[in-house]
């Protein structure tokens, strides 16, 4: 048996040529039915096609010639769009096909054979010759392509045409989407790769919706966003230098927006943009041209509004097509997911450059406190900062400038992070070159606001500082200071607290200020206290201010009792941490205690010993035993 | 194909097909398995994809031998559409119950 299949035009055939047997005879039906299939035939037509295959070869296998019964028996298929052509050719002695048969009777075996071909088959020959005959058989197909098979065929080959078109247009859009859609992910993917490289916003923006113009058949654009933390729609990238407007603020209850931009940001859905628009004078978009036409999509981000995103024509051409609205969409929705990941990735760098800086500035500051005080005979000294979350520029300082005198120093550097610090650092190492050589501490002041003034106010900085010069032998205290808080001064014998305040203008003001000094001897037992106003200006949970008058009691209560200064200062800055019950310190905290240490009933003070004075790590020597007059004003 | 037989009650199942190739032999194999005091006859036709003028000859050979005049009940069960068709076709179906579940 052999079966060959030969496309003819506009058509498939199958041939098989078979033995001449039943079962090759079945065999071949079988086969020609499958063939069939292939060529969508639907089941009622394979049925019937079979069928009357079968039927006609059966009666070519039962009433074959005994002469010719090794010849074979050929079964063909020829199957087109319209319809299938039967085709068996016998070996028999032939018969004469009726045209109109009727049932046979139930017994007769032949003639239902030929009535059921008759009436399954729309067109039948028989055509005789000599030594064969071929049974011709067609078949119209009720449709060319998937359709149920009881909907029975009536078009005309005009609707068939028509119905033909109507496929290649479908074919043709959906090729054409397919290659759009491609050509939209590729954009998208293209930028994606150049933005993880390249991290800049402004650049990919302009990159990808370039590609948006040319895939939408647009001609401009304008993307506006909302920057971090404001309330209005900037213009962050636009396809032509006129489209970039002034910002729109974004209103919150305004019922009838004055923009399509700020329409698309209130109602959060695309809102086409029209000639209507660009008749309101408050249209930035009418710079796009008087006949133009577009689409306004909000940027979104989840629920979040990030911006918007205008895309139209200067000639306007109509809405936009539903794939087209779709593709600028797509492009809107990944802008703010790349919008909302780059402001994401630069606030943790922002967040890691602080974290450093303030990392820096507190190491300068560290390093710029003493690490030890000199210790003093018959007083004693201590000193605390504490520190609030954002580093400033507090220190203070003691430094011996004579066999009995001390000079004592606590600043504040108006200003934040490392320029603070700096700061900090560069008025502690000059005051300790220049206190030797500048014992008046108006005098030190001076010389001080001389030499930092032009480099504090080209940055808009400003030092507060207090100095304070003591005779340790005489009990006699010179004050100045540059606009800083008073020295609290706090006698053991419960009398009020003294202040010594001078005024003076901060270091980085004024060129050239004038200091006063204000003078006071130490009471005896006594105690002294330079600070800084995060102290004072230290706020509890009820927003009470800690205060002078408050700090000036507790001074006044504890130094009743011998106190050193160690303890005054432990004792303060637990005190400080009650009041504050956790909440956070604006600034810092820094405050220096000078204390007898312990009471002296003698009368006259005997000179304090010197065998403390030097401080192993932080003093410098005092080689020369200048010394040194009472200080007066 | 399957022959069941229930008491008086025949039926035969798993018809590949009824055509010239088997349809002699599926009406020997029925008519030699019927029990002498048969009334019904069931003919699964659920399976059977292709029936063709032999197949359609032998069913009627059956109902010939067995149903006609002697009170046997003939049935044929759930023929797929097109053998039902063919059935009504050729006049075939007024000889048989044809029974659909």
């Amino acid at each position: 048996m052999d079966a060959p299949t030969i496309h003819t035009d506009g058509g498939a055939a199958h041939r098989i040529a078979f033995g001449c047997n039943p079962a090759e005879s079945r065999a071949a039906s079988r086969a020609l039915r499958a063939f069939l299939a292939e060529h969508l035939l639907d089941e009622a037509e394979l049925f019937a096609c079979e069928l009357c295959l079968a039927e006609a070869c059966n009666n070519a296998v039962q009433y074959a010639d005994e002469r010719f019964r090794n010849e074979p028996i050929v079964a063909e298929a020829v199957c087109t769009s319209s319809q299938v052509e039967l085709r068996v050719t016998d070996h028999t002695q032939g018969f004469d096909f009726p045209k109109n048969p009727s049932v046979p009777p139930p017994d007769s075996e032949r003639g239902r054979g030929i009535f059921i071909i008759h009436s399954m088959m729309d067109g039948v020959r028989y055509l005789r010759s000599e030594n064969h005959n071929t049974l011709v058989m067609w078949k119209r197909r009720s449709h060319h392509l998937h359709r149920p098979s009881n909907q029975p065929s009536s078009e005309s080959p005009d609707d068939l045409r028509r119905q033909l078109e109507d496929f290649k247009r479908t074919i043709g859009a959906m090729a054409r989407e397919l290659c759009f859609r491609s050509e939209s992910l590729a954009a998208i993917f293209r930028c994606g790769t150049e933005l993880g490289r390249a991290g800049d916003l402004e650049g990919f923006a302009q990159r990808l919706l370039g590609d948006l113009l040319h895939l939408t058949s647009t001609d401009w654009f304008v993307l506006r966003l909302i920057p971090p933390r404001d309330l209005q729609l900037t213009v962050f990238a636009a396809s032509d230098p006129e489209l970039m407007g002034e910002p729109l603020r974004l209103g919150t209850t305004n019922p009838s927006p004055a923009s399509a931009e700020l329409a698309a940001a209130a109602t959060r859905t695309a809102v086409p943009y029209t000639a209507r628009h660009a008749r309101l004078p408050s249209e930035p978009l009418r710079a796009a041209g008087p006949r133009a036409g577009g689409l306004v999509h909000p940027v979104l981000f989840g629920e979040t509004l990030v911006g918007t995103l205008a895309v139209g024509r200067r000639e306007n051409a109509g809405p936009f097509s539903e794939l087209q609205a779709e593709v600028i969409r797509t492009f809107a929705e990944f802008l703010a997911i790349q919008i909302v990941n780059l402001r994401h990735q630069e606030e943790q760098i922002g967040a890691r450059l602080i974290t450093r800086e303030l990392e820096i500035a507190r190491s300068i500051q560290k390093a710029s406190f003493p690490r030890s005080l000199p210790q003093l005979g018959n007083f004693s000294l201590a000193g605390r900062w504490e520190s609030a979350r954002q580093v400033a520029g507090d220190f203070y300082d003691a430094m011996p400038l004579g066999d009995h005198s001390l000079l004592l120093v606590v600043a504040d550097v108006m200003g934040k992070g490392v320029p603070a610090a700096m700061f900090a650092t560069i008025t502690r190492a000059l005051i300790r070159a220049m206190a030797p050589h500048h014992h008046q501490p108006a005098d030190l002041l001076m010389r001080l606001n001389a030499l930092l003034y032009e480099e504090l106010s080209a940055v808009d900085m400003f030092i507060t500082i207090q100095l304070v010069c003591i005779d340790l032998q005489w009990r006699h205290v010179v004050a100045a200071s540059a606009g800083h808080c008073p020295v609290l001064l706090v006698s053991g014998d419960g009398n009020p607290v003294r202040t010594l305040g001078p005024t003076g203008t901060p270091l980085g003001i004024q060129p050239d200020p004038i200091y006063d000094q204000e003078c006071a001897t130490l009471p005896d037992p006594a105690c002294l206290m330079i600070y800084t106003d995060g102290l004072t200006e230290a706020f509890n949970p009820a927003g009470e201010m800690f205060g002078r008058n408050r700090l000036g009691e507790w001074l006044r209560e504890r130094v009743r009792f011998p106190c050193a200064a160690e303890q005054l200062c432990e004792g303060l800055a637990s005190e400080l941490d009650r009041f504050r019950e956790g909440t956070p310190l604006r600034d810092d905290q820094t405050f220096l205690i000078l204390a007898d240490k312990c009471p002296t009933s003698v009368a006259h003070p005997q000179h304090p010993s010197l065998a403390g004075w030097h401080s192993s790590t932080e003093s410098p020597s005092v080689t020369h035993n200048e010394t040194v007059s009472p200080l007066t004003k | 194909m399957k022959i069941k037989q229930d008491g008086q009650r025949m039926s035969i199942s798993h018809i590949p097909e009824l055509s010239a190739v088997n349809s002699t032999s599926f009406r020997d194999e029925v008519q030699a398995a019927i029990p002498p005091s048969m009334n019904t006859l069931d003919i699964d036709l659920s399976q059977t994809l292709f029936v063709d003028s032999s197949g359609l000859g032998a069913l009627f050979s059956l109902y010939k031998n067995t149903g006609s005049g002697n009170g046997v009940k003939l049935r044929l069960l759930n023929p797929a559409p097109q053998v039902q068709q063919l059935l009504e076709l050729t006049q075939m179906h007024q000889f048989f119950e044809i029974t659909r579940d």
